[in-house]
């Protein structure tokens, strides 16, 4: 079975500075996977790469058997920031309709509106995302994120900004795309997050430090700097 | 609900209904099994019918036509009030032999500015959300840059068309052919110029071209280029440099780099999806905020953001360590404080410095060669060479938290950051008197007063960037910005002044090389013109330099004085009512 995300070797330099030593990696289809580390560990290049943002100075990685950042990786891949960014000249139901549309989504309103009404959007569906607060913000580029169909959702830091109802609305819907089958890799600080995932990857330094299910270790450790 | 709600709501259904009408009559109306790309250029349109929609018409028009009246006319008016007489065969003769080559240097320096910006990820810019949501799309990449880069390469070779048209006219004053064919020879020269500099790029960067071999074959180029310049050679942009002379005389072969550009362009779009995603994320989030300073005509962020859009930082390891000081004292301090920042300057800003000193010296070379037009160029690069050195006194304004908690008048801290910058233009001014003889000819009557005039030329220079850099630090007497209290018919006025102030101030330092033209001219002493004109350099210095330490304390007074005026005559009217 091909694995939903796997590396080769994959590294990452800026100039003299490692940020990710070479990792080999591989997370089966449908793993519900958390991604800890302190900052400046390497969290968020990995996640780049994987998603084809950041070039690898090294190695490879690939999303659903195809090389990351090619068209079937796109397909199959969802990406969510941990700094949203909007068109300044698209309401926020514009921008669902871009995003889905690009995608192919047939019937990508009904859809929308039940992405918006759980997290408390509705009322703000006509205006521009970028006069947001932060934490609207967060809930916009959530509900972009998961308009469109995807086999491997890859999110950076989702609960930054997010009030307690947008908090447990977020978790509601990563459980319920892990229940469809997704497989979900969540780089992020909230160490309580951590226990409702299958497997946990900790990085120190660039370098894996741990990989094994969250309840073998003690998270807080790992998220110390060397 | 309240009524503004309401309100709201309903013209955000108007809105939405509108948008609904305009895609409709746009027939952007999606099919069934519409494809990502169809997608793609149907939300396009529709984002391009929000923008249109949104310009204000009649303002836009009178934009243009100022822009039209202001900058064309003004152009053309400045030209015709340069007096500069016709050249004499002789000197046509010689132009004939060497501009080709000389021209050719700002080919090649395209290709290598291309090259490099290509290596850097340039010089394509998305908007950050494109990234994210379009290229991060199932959609085809080529199909989704293609017009950002059609756009871009647009523009180059539009912007190198201007300045080319604007050129030639002023080359049509002097040389032999008519004035428009000099400027559609320019047009041409210029187009050909953006062409070259775009068709790089875009090789460079679709061919993943690493920075140092980008950089390599790019000054393998200009230097090739330049001793066939200085020997009479073939060089690789000798038939780019034609085509600045096609209004005076055209060969159909100068159009042949012009189509290897075009080829390479077009490979270029081709190569599209070779594109690196990085650099595009990189430059949207550095383009957006370069495009809004330059709005604002924020000078110091257009630099800032200019470096790190082309990834250049500071070394982490200076050039030379300063060993511990032998003496201590704030004069000493501020002297450290500088060469700590100088030292760690990239080797590119060095070489940047150097171009630019010897540029200075070639421009003011070709002013006492009659072409005056050229003080105007020099005072630029000397503007621009003051902003590139004086690093530390602008990192001192950058960081007004840090100035504000130091014990000292914040006149006499930005007068100290003066002096270490100021003692680079040492070596600056040997490449500047050096670059200048050598345009002269290697004449040796001109050696003396190149010596004499170099190093107060350059320091008279580098006063405008001095003054733009002081004048945009945070007053320290006034949260509010007084430009807000100008009424609006001032508030142009006020801005072009504030805009051009600076760039009159190093043209103020540079033009005492008008003296020894003069002198040239008359039969008189060279050498006692250029004593004159560099006293009146250093006059210029010495003023901006005390500009600065006093500025402060003097806008203090005036205030002060002002706020005293203002108390008295309430008081006198309030003295007058209750009489």
């Amino acid at each position: 079975m091909t694995a939903a995300l796997s590396t080769h070797q994959l590294a990452k330099d800026y100039g003299d500075r490692p940020a990710l030593l070479p990792l080999d990696l591989e997370v089966p289809a449908g793993q519900h996977v958390a991604l800890v580390g302190h900052n400046g560990s390497g969290k968020t290049t990995l996640l780049q790469m994987a998603a084809g943002l950041l070039d690898p100075s090294d190695g490879t990685a690939a999303i659903a058997g195809h090389p990351s950042g090619s068209k079937g990786a796109r397909a199959a891949l969802s990406w969510l920031s941990d700094t949203p960014t909007f068109y300044d000249d698209l309401s926020l139901w514009e921008h669902l309709e871009y995003v889905a549309r690009l995608h192919g989504v047939a019937g990508w309103g009904t859809k929308a509106e039940t992405l918006l009404e759980r997290l408390h959007l509705t009322a703000r569906r006509d205006d521009i995302p970028t006069t947001f607060s932060r934490g609207l913000r967060q809930k916009a580029a959530i509900a972009l994120a998961l308009v469109r169909p995807f086999e491997v959702l890859l999110v950076d830091e989702p609960f930054v900004g997010l009030d307690q109802a947008g908090k447990e609305a977020l978790l509601a819907l990563l459980d319920e795309a892990a229940a469809s089958g997704a497989t979900l890799l969540v780089a992020t600080h909230e160490l309580a997050f951590v226990h409702r995932v299958q497997r946990l990857l900790a990085l120190r330094d660039g370098e894996l430090v741990y990989d094994g299910p969250p309840a073998d270790t003690d998270v807080h450790t790992l998220v110390l700097p060397a | 609900m309240s009524e503004h709600e309401q309100g709201a709501d309903e013209r955000a259904d108007e809105r939405a209904d509108e948008r609904a009408d305009d895609a409709a009559a746009a027939g952007d109306t999606p099919g069934p099994d519409e494809s990502a790309e169809t997608a793609l250029r149907r939300l396009r349109r529709t984002r391009q019918l929000h923008r249109l929609g949104n310009i204000e018409w009649f303002e836009a028009a009178y934009r243009v036509y100022i822009l039209a009246i202001f900058g064309g006319g003004g152009i053309l008016w400045l030209s015709s009030g340069v007096q500069d007489a016709t050249v004499s065969a002789a000197t046509a003769a010689d132009v004939s032999a060497h501009a080709p080559a000389i021209l050719g240097l700002f080919a090649t320096f395209a290709v290598l500015a291309g090259l490099r910006g290509g290596a850097q990820g340039g010089p394509i810019a998305l908007e950050g959300a494109d990234v994210v949501h379009v290229m991060l799309s199932p959609v085809d990449r080529r199909s989704a840059l293609l017009r950002p880069a059609v756009q871009r390469v647009r523009g180059a070779v539009f912007s190198g068309a201007v300045a080319g048209a604007i050129a030639g006219q002023f080359a049509g004053r002097r040389l032999p052919g008519s004035l428009l064919a000099w400027a559609g020879g320019g047009v041409l020269f210029g187009g050909s110029i953006g062409l070259l500099w775009a068709g790089s790029a875009l090789l460079a960067h679709t061919l993943r071209l690493p920075r140092w071999a980008a950089t390599a074959t790019g000054v393998v180029l200009f230097v090739w280029q330049s001793v066939a310049a200085a020997r009479e050679l073939p060089g690789p942009g000798n038939s780019v440099g034609d085509l600045g002379l096609w209004g005076w005389r055209q060969h159909p072969t100068d159009l042949i780099t012009t189509a290897v550009a075009l080829v390479a362009v077009i490979v270029g779009l081709v190569q599209l999806r070779r594109i690196s995603l990085e650099a595009l994320a990189r430059r949207a989030a550095l383009v957006a905020q370069l495009r809004f300073a330059v709005t604002m005509q924020d000078l110091r962020t257009v630099i800032l953001l200019r470096r790190q859009l082309n990834q250049e930082h500071p070394r982490r390891r200076p050039w030379v360590r300063l060993g511990a000081p032998q003496r201590t004292g704030f004069r000493v301090l501020m002297w450290r404080r500088g060469m700590h920042g100088i030292l760690r300057f990239p080797l590119t800003r060095i070489v940047r410095i150097v171009a630019l000193a010897a540029g200075i010296g070639v421009l003011q070379a070709a002013t006492v060669r009659g072409t005056t037009p050229a003080l105007l160029g020099s005072a630029l690069l000397g503007f621009v060479l003051g902003l590139e050195l004086m690093e530390p006194l602008a990192q001192e304004v950058d960081q007004p938290d840090y100035t504000d908690s130091f014990p000292v008048p914040r006149g006499e801290l930005m007068y100290r950051h003066l002096i270490a910058p100021m003692t680079l233009l040492l070596p600056l001014a040997v490449v500047a008197g050096a670059a200048a003889v050598l345009t002269l000819g290697a004449d040796s009557r001109a050696i003396v007063p190149a010596a004499i005039l170099a190093l107060p030329t350059l320091l008279g220079s580098i006063c405008g960037g001095i003054v733009s850099i002081v004048r945009d630090a945070p007053d320290p007497l006034s949260s509010v910005n007084q430009q807000t209290f100008i009424p609006p018919e001032m508030a142009g006025i006020s801005t072009t002044v504030r805009l051009l102030w600076p760039f009159v101030v190093s043209t103020l330092g540079t033009c005492t090389v008008l003296l020894p033209r003069q002198a040239l001219r008359n039969g008189d002493s060279l050498a006692g013109a250029a004593t004159r004109g560099a006293i009146g350099s250093l006059l210029i210095t010495a003023l901006v330099c005390y500009w600065v330490k006093v500025r402060d304390e003097v806008r203090k007074k005036i205030r002060s004085f002002m706020e005293e005026g203002r108390a008295q005559t309430s008081a006198q009217r309030q003295q007058r009512s209750s009489a």
